[in-house]
């Protein structure tokens, strides 16, 4: 890595080298792991889920599987992990040993409990060993054990009263994990912070199936013959979290340090959770793709992103699209547009006029000869389909265009 | 033979394609293969009509995609190119037809015989696919080949680094799937024969595809050696004894004349069965060499010596065996009736090429002994037909493939056979008041 601009940021009080944490998840499952992550540049860690051990938690295998796309590997990821399966106090030790040889990075201690007692003993074991902050794990989709995970990020009661229990005990900031499978994201998250939370971190996975064996008719992961509704992440998600944290960052009366998860892989993605009112991030699935490495390369594109824009910290970009993130009714309808094209950079594959013949306004012919679309640009509805498949990019050569005084365009009744 | 795309490989490579409305690539094939339909059904998972798209309009869909100079023909409009490089569209018809081996998915069927008996002289690859278009309405074929084994040129042109005969072999389990029989080291050659087949054994029609297997040589004093050979002759040696060939060649010093398919083929199958230095002389320069542009790469690879813009003027011939060529420099002038230009010999410019074996590989032709069948020739000993399904003049003989065109490709042989077999369907219908059964051409509603 070159010499990077100052990349820190403020989260519930606490100063952290840069905001890209490694999420709760396999990726930061033990201290030798997660030491080799902050070595690659990960500002800190949502260490595994702790819990106390009463109940023994064995993973399924197998645990996961992929969702691809047209060759692309892991567009999505399933999964049916459960918390740590170490026991608690090797996990603790874990926890001194990071913040011992890692004190700058941001350690915070993920946990699940599954009875009242258990989350007010995991608060204190985990502050105890170190942790800087607490993330409560009210969102898992997919526990094995009753009355958690999940289950409790949808009865938003027992949501708020845990999170009392814990931030009774706790010295140290608290942060609550939403699932996104629920209707309005801030019904918890106000629970939450009636609760005591200090931040809110969303999302977790999204329930899913990601396929079904046409052979033994069985869902991913086939886990002997059978397998679940259950947790979705990647880049396929990455719409739901942003919208989540909008959502949130959007709402006067949460007023919470917001940390964003949800398919993020590049400085863009953290770039659009920034602006969307993140101030953290996390990531799993990135680095179950790419592995810890990726960090690098999204520090180098903030640090540059930065320059290019003119910013000196992070923290001014937290939030800075809220203003323009509005609900439909509010789009100013009187100014229309077309899709305009620059023929001379086209190739000829006419994806262009397939697309808008059966699902836009029908608005392109073909010229045969020249195997070239010609528009008629009265009938132009500017759904821009053709442009989403036009393989020319990087400039599109098909671009929206303003048309001044452009009536809306309807289609002709048959007969 | 390479291996060929995987799976995966074949969805990658079929991700790229742009799926272009008003496909080019389904403009140039003239066997009328689509590839823009069988590349969509892969990249839609539809991989059995992808390989049933690929079977049902040519039998041979998997020797044409290996052998076809796909860059000439179906990618050379391939609008991907314009963003980066044409489609690899042999290697994905490659995959499916090998997909559908693999799995044991036939895509054809043949309709029960109906009692209409055709014979078809030569099992060649327009031979082979009339057949096989026959046998699925219904017809029973019998194919007479003069050869130990089918496939005509497909088997005893092509060297073994281009296609397997394994491969070939599993292609025309297909062919005799489908109930065509084929009757191998059975020569048909005269009118005498042809009267036999119609009169005697009572075929309703005949097809001839008898193939373009004489040689053309080079004009020269000197030639009588046992170490000078046409191309055809070394690349049947090399398939049909490839441990005589080895021998023949391993150590040696080999020239190639010529620039074609054939001379590139000769080369690199001498250069891989160890002979110390193979050289290609060809009197034009590189760029005006006839062979297929990824031949003409391969070749290079293998190490072969081109030697362009030379003109072997004769052999030195000492006591019977090889001892060089003489050659002569030459240069370009005017383009000639070929469109290409003209090389001209450069006086002074004399001098011999030491060579142990020399290979001829200056085009193909039908054998003088094709006047033989009565039907009329022309001065290349090409049968002259009357219209595109290759009606001869007479009654129900048709006649297709080199035998008609001279060298040409595999995927012409293809058409004719494909046109021949529909003419005599429809003139079998025709006799009997029928209508030929739609078996041909893809059904309307598949395109």
């Amino acid at each position: 890595m070159g010499k990077l601009n100052d990349l820190s940021i403020e989260f519930c009080g606490l100063t952290l080298e840069n905001p890209v944490l490694l999420s709760s998840s396999p990726v930061s499952n033990t201290g030798e792991m997660v030491g080799r992550a902050f070595d690659a540049g990960f500002g800190g860690v949502v260490y595994k889920t702790i819990g106390k051990g009463a109940f023994e938690i064995i993973h399924p295998a197998p645990r996961m599987a992929g969702y691809d796309y047209e060759g692309k590997k892991l567009v999505g990821l399933q999964n049916v992990e459960q918390i740590s399966d170490r026991p608690m106090e090797d996990n603790l030790k874990d926890l001194r040993y990071l913040k011992k040889n890692w004190p700058k990075k941001l350690v915070i201690a993920s946990i699940m409990g599954f009875s009242r007692d258990e989350w007010r003993e995991l608060a204190i074991a985990t502050q105890d060993s170190g942790a800087d902050m607490l993330e409560l794990n009210f969102s898992c989709p997919h526990m094995a054990i009753e009355g958690s995970g999940m289950k409790v990020g949808q009865a938003f009661g027992l949501l708020k009263e845990y999170t009392e229990i814990v931030k009774r005990h706790a010295t140290i900031p608290v942060m609550a994990k939403m699932t996104p499978n629920i209707t309005d994201i801030n019904e918890p998250a106000m629970f939450a912070k009636q609760g005591g939370a200090d931040a809110i971190a969303a999302i977790n996975t999204v329930s899913g199936l990601v396929g079904i064996g046409l052979d033994d008719f069985a869902p991913r992961p086939n886990v002997f013959g059978v397998g679940a509704a259950s947790g979705y992440s990647g880049p396929a998600v990455k719409p739901i979290g942003l919208r989540c944290i909008a959502q949130m960052a959007g709402n006067p009366a949460l007023g919470l340090p917001l940390s964003g998860i949800g398919g993020i892989e590049t400085w863009v993605d953290v770039v659009e959770f920034l602006l969307c009112g993140a101030s953290t991030v996390q990531i799993t699935t990135g680095v179950i793709h790419y592995g810890y490495r990726i960090v690098e390369d999204i520090l180098e594109g903030l640090s540059d992103y930065l320059d290019e824009k003119g910013f000196t910290s992070l923290g001014q970009i937290v939030g800075k699209a809220l203003p323009r993130i509005v609900t439909p009714d509010r789009f100013d309808h009187a100014r229309q547009g077309i899709a305009s094209y620059d023929l001379d950079r086209c190739v000829g594959c006419g994806q262009c006029r397939i697309v808008c013949h059966d699902a836009g306004g029908q608005c392109l012919s073909w010229d045969k000869d020249r195997r070239r679309p010609v528009m008629d640009e009265t009938k132009c509805l500017a759904c821009m389909i053709c442009s989403f498949v036009c393989p020319v990019a990087h400039p599109p050569m098909i671009a929206f265009k303003e048309v001044s005084n452009k009536p809306a365009v309807r289609p002709p009744a048959m007969g | 033979m390479e291996k060929g795309f995987t799976m995966d490989q074949a969805m990658q490579e079929a991700a790229r394609c742009l799926l272009c409305h008003d496909a080019p690539c389904a403009c140039g094939c003239p066997a009328g293969t689509e590839p823009d339909r069988f590349i969509r059904k892969l990249r839609l998972r539809n991989l059995k009509c992808a390989a049933r798209v690929i079977k049902e309009n040519n039998v041979l869909g998997g020797v044409c995609a290996v052998v076809c100079p796909t860059c000439t023909l179906c990618a050379q409009g391939c609008t991907a190119a314009g963003l980066d490089r044409p489609i690899r569209i042999g290697e994905i018809q490659r995959f499916l037809v090998e997909w559908a081996w693999q799995t044991g998915f036939s895509p054809l069927r043949a309709l029960p015989p109906d009692g209409r008996r055709i014979a078809i002289i030569g099992a060649g690859p327009a031979g082979l696919t009339c057949a096989a278009e026959l046998a699925r309405a219904g017809c029973k074929a019998v194919v007479f080949e003069r050869q130990p084994e089918p496939g005509g040129m497909l088997r005893y042109g092509i060297p073994a680094h281009r296609m397997s005969v394994e491969f070939l072999g599993r292609e025309l389990r297909d062919v005799t799937d489908l109930g065509v029989e084929i009757r191998c080291g059975t020569p048909m050659e005269t009118s005498a024969d042809i009267d036999r087949l119609l009169a005697e054994e009572k075929f309703d029609a005949l097809f001839l595809a008898t193939g373009a297997w004489g040689s053309l040589a080079l004009d020269v004093p000197h030639r009588d050696s046992e170490d000078v050979y046409d191309a055809l002759s070394f690349l049947m040696l090399a398939k049909t004894a490839p441990d005589g060939f080895a021998a023949r060649v391993k150590g040696k010093v080999v020239a190639v004349i010529g620039g074609g398919d054939s001379a590139m083929d000769a080369a690199v199958a001498a250069r891989r069965s160890g002979a110390l230095d193979v050289y290609l002389l060809y009197r034009r320069s590189f760029s005006e060499m006839p062979g297929d542009p990824v031949e003409k790469q391969q070749a290079i690879a293998a190490g072969i010596h081109f030697v362009i813009l030379s003109q072997p003027t004769d052999y030195v011939i000492e006591n019977g065996r090889l001892a060089g060529i003489k050659l002569v420099r030459t240069r370009l002038d005017a383009p000639d009736a070929s469109g290409r230009r003209r090389p001209v010999r450069m006086a002074g410019t004399e001098h011999e090429l030491q060579a142990d074996l020399a290979v001829e590989a200056l085009g193909l032709q039908p054998p003088p002994a094709a006047d033989a069948f009565g039907l009329p020739t022309d001065a290349q000993h090409r049968i002259v037909v009357r219209d595109a399904a290759g009606n001869t003049g007479r009654s129900m003989v048709l006649a297709g493939g080199d035998a008609v065109r001279g060298s040409s490709i595999v995927a012409r042989a293809v058409h004719d056979g494909k046109m021949a077999a529909r003419s005599i369907l429809e003139e079998l219908a025709r006799r009997t008041g029928g209508t030929a059964p739609a078996v041909i051409d893809a059904p309307a509603d598949r395109r």
